[in-house]
């Protein structure tokens, strides 16, 4: 077994902080950063992968590509609940025809549901490394995770009505702090440090702004390169942007179980993915009359294609617009911006008459 | 000189420009359709010598300009625009105003459609194509020059048909092989245009459509509402009337119109633009791995604007 390993996880909006954290404090190994999505990844994700699969294998394919380039040697690939559970077989096999040696560490081969196992799948990053300390800085990257989703949401909450343009080099201390921390204490403090520093921040916030609501398929929805910063688009149009979708909900904190039955009247049953999730989600933007809803999803991405009837339905009882986008690994940025642009007119409008 | 204020609305679309001027109280005052060619810079210099003629610069002053359609931020940086929206928004506005008593907006354009539903006079949701466009003004134009006539005159061929032929419009393409496979089994001509125009109506109902509730009154516009026997196909599918408004196809101008109107930014626009040289440069950013396209406008060799750039990198280099 290697000694000296450098790993890599594909990018995945800025969670690969806590990646980082996990492999340099837990099992003190080196961590390869893959360079920033860009449209070069998408190029080399698409031109190597099957052509009807989901933009975000792609884009993670891609990724690996770019960080093996970069010296890593490790591969990561996470498990989910959909087709996803495959992508890590597929993509090691595309890989390896592709001429790259590497280690691959595959989590949906240990994805039982137990902590601990995926505890043992990670051990092989350094065997020799106490299990004890690889446990907590799972513990600590979980809490670098929280950080990571409330900062994210209020600053897309909020960073629409700051006119001194404070609130995006904060946020991006912050990320740059997340990826520098070594220990719980750093990250707490970069924490607080955002925090404090979007506290000092006047807005210029109306009482009442429009709210639009965010939910889409696990990837897309929540990295930005892959949604062409949809959120940042509608915070800059004055929007108070609000996403529920992310890992410390999901995963985390967890606090709505029986989503299920909390949205019996829409559907009884759960069609895969983040489909009961996102249902349960957009009820809920709905019921606190939000303005609008978006629905975020790669192209070819079943459990939200099968929701979008769903949410026609909780459009029309809500009487709440739904926006359905489609990304794939094409779509412009102009398109994107007609139709956002149309969607806020609408919601605006719409207020002067409902209100 | 007591000239009155008039507003001048410019859409400029993948196939066809238009534009119009109108008063204080939305009567148009002059209007022009051209085809866009390619050339949007090219097209909205003759639309404006067009327009030119047909107004009186001594009764009128314009003193807004709105601009929407696909080439909007191009022409609104060129024309010096007042405000630059949408064409979703600016047909909303433009048939609302004309028709204050519309519950569905049907759009179909060049490459692409949409629909708007409308509640008291206020657009309450939308939906246009995203990833496919199929069954849009371009796959009409093509399967005319396939069939050896005009897109004009497929609304008349239509009507003279009794059994519209089947055809599978789910993909433009695949939607043409089937129709050299139905002209090669022997269907007459008619039928088959009947055919292509049902077609057209029901990908459309099928998907922007799909899901929404359609209300009467319907107005359908946009380029392809010219077509008479897409009308018909629409007005058989819905199983109600369907109003086509004769200046359907100006209505997104219209609302760029309204729109300068109702924004109470005033500049005075005179049509000295028409003589002046504009170039647009497309380079790549090369500041990062993304390699941004910027675009770069430049009047008589002067930059006046750019766009196409995501961070500020892309702004310092243009």
């Amino acid at each position: 077994m290697k000694q000296h390993r450098k790993v890599a996880l594909p990018r995945y909006g800025e969670y690969n902080c806590a990646l980082k954290y996990i492999v340099e404090q837990g099992f003190e190994t080196e961590c390869i950063l893959p360079p920033p999505l860009s449209r070069r990844t998408e190029d080399l994700g698409a031109r190597n992968s099957p052509d009807l699969v989901c933009t975000p294998f792609k884009t993670t394919l891609g990724s690996m590509i770019e960080a093996l380039e970069a010296g890593a040697d490790t591969i990561i690939m996470v498990h989910g609940a959909c087709r996803l559970n495959y992508f890590g077989e597929l993509q090691e096999q595309i890989l390896r025809d592709l001429g790259y040696h590497f280690d691959f560490i595959n989590l949906s081969l240990f994805n039982t549901g137990k902590k601990r196992d995926i505890l043992r799948a990670l051990r092989a990053i350094n065997p020799r490394r106490s299990m004890i300390r690889a446990g907590r800085s799972l513990y600590e990257a979980a809490r670098m995770v929280e950080h990571l989703d409330d900062t994210t949401s209020f600053y897309y909450q909020n960073c629409g009505f700051d006119p001194t343009g404070q609130y995006r080099k904060i946020y991006w201390r912050f990320i740059s702090d997340m990826y520098a921390a070594q220990s719980l204490p750093d990250i707490q403090e970069g924490y607080r440090n955002a925090v404090r520093a979007f506290e000092d921040v006047a807005l210029s916030k109306p009482p009442d702004p429009i709210r639009i609501g965010i939910i889409g398929d696990y990837y897309t929805v929540m990295d930005p390169f892959s949604n062409l910063e949809i959120e940042q688009k509608l915070a800059d149009m004055g929007v108070e942007v609000h996403r529920l979708m992310n890992i410390t909900n999901d995963m985390l904190r967890n606090s709505n179980k029986n989503k299920q039955a909390k949205i019996r009247e829409f559907s009884e049953f759960s069609m895969g993915a983040s489909s009961t999730t996102d249902i349960w989600q957009a009820q809920n933007f709905a019921e606190r009359n939000f303005d609008g809803l978006i629905q975020v999803k790669s192209a070819c991405c079943m459990p939200e294609t099968d929701i979008m009837p769903v949410l026609a339905n909780l459009s029309q009882d809500y009487k709440i617009p739904v926006l359905y986008l489609t990304y794939d690994s094409q779509t412009s940025d102009v398109g994107l911006m007609t139709r956002l642009e149309a969607f806020y007119d609408m919601v605006e409008m719409r207020r002067k008459v409902t209100l | 000189m007591n000239a009155k204020n008039a507003f001048l609305g410019i859409d400029v679309g993948s196939i066809s420009t238009k534009a119009v001027i109108i008063d204080d109280s939305n009567a148009m005052l002059a209007q022009e359709y051209i085809w866009t060619e390619g050339n949007p810079i090219g097209a909205v210099k003759k639309l404006l010598g067009l327009l030119e003629k047909q107004f009186d610069r001594d009764a009128w002053q314009i003193v807004g300009v709105g601009a929407t359609g696909s080439a909007r931020r191009m022409v609104g940086s060129i024309v010096g625009a007042t405000i630059v929206k949408n064409e979703i928004t600016a047909h909303a506005v433009g048939t609302t105003t004309f028709h204050p008593e519309v519950r569905t907006i049907l759009e179909i354009g060049g490459q692409d459609s949409k629909i708007i539903l409308v509640e008291n006079g206020i657009a309450v949701d939308y939906a246009m194509n995203t990833l496919c466009a199929a069954g849009t003004g371009a796959f009409l134009s093509s399967q005319a020059r396939r069939l050896g006539i005009e897109v004009e005159e497929m609304g008349h061929y239509a009507l003279q048909s009794t059994h519209p032929t089947m055809i599978a419009a789910r993909c433009t393409v695949f939607a043409e092989s089937d129709l050299v496979h139905k002209i090669q089994m022997g269907h007459p001509r008619e039928d088959i245009i009947a055919g292509v125009c049902r077609a057209v109506a029901s990908n459309y109902l099928n998907n922007v459509g799909k899901g929404k509730k359609i209300c009467s009154p319907v107005v359908f516009q946009g380029g392809v509402s010219k077509n008479i026997g897409v009308v018909r196909a629409f007005e058989d599918l819905l199983r109600c009337s369907v109003i086509v408004d004769e200046n359907g196809h100006l209505m997104g101008a219209m609302g760029a119109a309204i729109l300068a109107k109702r924004s109470l930014k005033r500049t005075l626009f005179d049509f000295s633009v028409e003589k002046m040289e504009f170039v647009t440069r497309e380079r790549g950013c090369g500041g990062c791995s993304n390699n941004c396209e910027v675009i770069c406008v430049y009047r008589n060799g002067v930059l006046i604007d750019f766009w196409g750039n995501r961070c500020e990198r892309g702004a310092a280099r243009a």
